[in-house]
């Protein structure tokens, strides 16, 4: 299959179920709830090493949040049940408790999984906080110094998708950049998807382990980093220079399968050679995103 | 089973009518002729609410009661659910110690409206009951939860010795508005008589009126003005002869 003169590979992306949370943050401004939320989002590119995978959603106007005011909805991840509320209670805390004007809410309100967020956080309050129950929902109301500070009692948890992924390998960095640039304009905004890395792209992608350092988790993918191509059994066609990586997590696989749909022929520009994905034989993962399928 | 239970008024009351049986979680087990059967008191006298109303639809918890009925008293009382909505104005004891569902009146409301029976700790304790127009004297009394809106002007006494809850009042509070409340909310959005026992604190655009505003104006299609969902209010902290954790908010303009 070619796009654009691309090839397509025949292989797949494959996935893990992670647990997922949506916080809705308002603000006085979309300056300051986009403020909150790029702190709350911050250090959370991948499990491996910030615990948690983040990233905004998307922009909301004020007719779209709970409370009238511009809005940031934010997807929150994790490996487990147990280290999604302790993200979100430690992470909420500091980064939107601690910004100008801004509120907290619920995004996932149907989600029959509750965490105890908003409840963990009024302690902050140090016994002044006061609780409101407004159409069945119980809110916080911390007082600071700014005013008060306003948080849902509790926020849904689903069963999301983790590391849906392509690769763009190109003739050169450039290519690659534009090709990584335009496939990510492609899918921001889209419901239910995150980018969670810088800009929504990855230089550095990994492999499960190392060949050499036993306590490494994860290390350089060698297969596809072009400098080793000359030493290590690479996966890299002739002319490919630069690769690039973009890696999706989102709230179901349907979500991740629109948002490839969208971003991988968004992706096929010139200088790009092939998209490609990353797997591990299918043994790890239960989501399996085969490219061509998806874009049949 | 039907969509809504409704009661029209056939027989209006000459004189004071407990109808204290009339509550929406109950009908929903109940037929109309078992709902008409139901016993109210009508001037110090046994009699049955099918007397008084023609009932139509059963085994509803959507309830509707059709008329003006201004001495009917106890409507409401004790409900723990589903949906009450009244065309009309009905008299005292107003949703009397309910904890849930949401009492609806297209009219005004006797004394001690979502209050307490006689000698009880506590009034209300969950629910939504909102009046569209003026309600009596110590409506909301001793509320432990829920919320009490009032479109039009309150009486004496409004959120007199409240436990917690919200009372929003949209026109005039009368005298002793939130004396002895513990905790709870008392937002005002005209002039309001505040105790003496109630101290200022600062005046601020507190995040929950503005969603609690919003929340009457889309899901229960109560009117409200942007300068009162986005504007600012006095807070005043009392009563600080109880344990002064509850408030009287007072809108202060934009």
């Amino acid at each position: 299959m070619k796009i654009n003169g691309v090839t397509i590979a025949d292989t797949f992306a494959e996935a893990f179920t992670m647990r997922v949370a949506r916080l809705v943050i308002t603000g006085r401004t979309a300056k300051w709830a986009r403020e909150a939320a790029t702190k709350l989002t911050g250090f959370a590119t991948s499990v491996i090493g910030c615990k948690c995978e983040a990233g905004i959603e998307r922009e909301l106007t004020p007719a779209e949040t709970p409370d009238g005011r511009p809005g940031i909805s934010v997807l929150f991840l994790t490996m487990d049940k147990a280290s999604l509320p302790e993200q979100l209670i430690v992470r909420v805390g500091q980064t939107v408790l601690t910004c100008p004007t801004t509120a907290c809410f619920d995004g996932l309100p149907d989600a029959p999984d509750r965490l105890a967020v908003g409840k963990a956080l009024r302690v902050f309050g140090d016994g002044f906080q006061a609780s409101k129950v407004i159409g069945g929902k119980r809110y916080w109301r911390l007082p600071v110094m700014e005013g008060e500070f306003l948080v849902e009692e509790t926020f849904g948890m689903l069963k999301g998708v983790g590391g849906g992924n392509f690769l763009i390998l190109a003739a050169d960095a450039e290519a690659a950049l534009a090709a990584a640039e335009a496939a990510v304009d492609a899918m921001t905004s889209l419901p239910g998807v995150i980018l969670p890395f810088p800009g929504g792209v990855v230089r550095s992608g990994s492999k499960v382990g190392s060949k050499r350092y036993k306590n490494m988790v994860a290390t350089t993918n060698d297969p596809f980093d072009p400098t080793l191509r000359a030493i290590t059994p690479s996966q890299l066609p002739e002319g490919v220079n630069s690769v690039l990586e973009i890696v999706l997590d989102g709230t179901d696989a349907p979500a991740i399968e629109a948002a490839m749909r969208a971003g991988i022929p968004a992706a096929c520009r010139p200088g790009v050679n092939t998209i490609t994905a990353a797997n591990f034989g299918g043994k790890l993962g239960p989501h399996h995103f085969h490219l061509r399928k998806i874009l049949a | 089973m039907s969509d809504a239970v409704t009661l029209s008024l056939a027989e209006r009351p000459d004189h004071v009518l407990v109808a204290d049986c009339i509550a929406a979680d109950r009908f929903a087990g109940l037929d109309a002729n078992t709902i008409a059967a139901l016993p109210v008191v009508h001037g110090g006298r046994p009699g049955t609410l099918g007397e008084f109303f023609k009932v139509r639809g059963g085994r509803s918890s959507v309830v509707r009661i059709e008329g003006d009925v201004p001495l009917m008293e106890g409507i409401g009382a004790g409900m723990a659910g589903g949906e009450l909505t009244i065309v009309g104005s009905v008299g005292r004891d107003l949703g009397l110690a309910m904890s849930g569902g949401r009492i609806d009146v297209r009219g005004n409301a006797g004394d001690n409206a979502g209050g307490a029976p006689p000698g009880a700790a506590r009034g209300m304790s969950g629910g939504e009951i909102i009046v569209r127009g003026n309600v009596g004297d110590e409506a909301g009394a001793r509320m432990r939860r829920g919320m009490l809106v009032v479109t039009g002007a309150g009486g004496r006494g409004m959120g007199i010795g409240m436990i917690a809850g919200t009372v929003v009042v949209f026109g005039k509070a009368g005298p002793g508005a939130g004396r002895f409340l513990k905790r709870g909310s008392i937002v005002a959005l005209a002039s309001i008589d505040r105790p003496a026992t109630f101290r200022y604190a600062c005046t601020y655009r507190p995040p929950h009126v503005g969603l609690l505003l919003r929340y009457l104006r889309g899901r229960a299609g109560v009117p409200v003005a942007d300068r009162y969902v986005a504007g600012k209010y006095e807070r005043y902290s009392g009563d600080l002869a109880e344990l002064g954790k509850g408030e009287i908010l007072q809108w202060a303009g934009e």
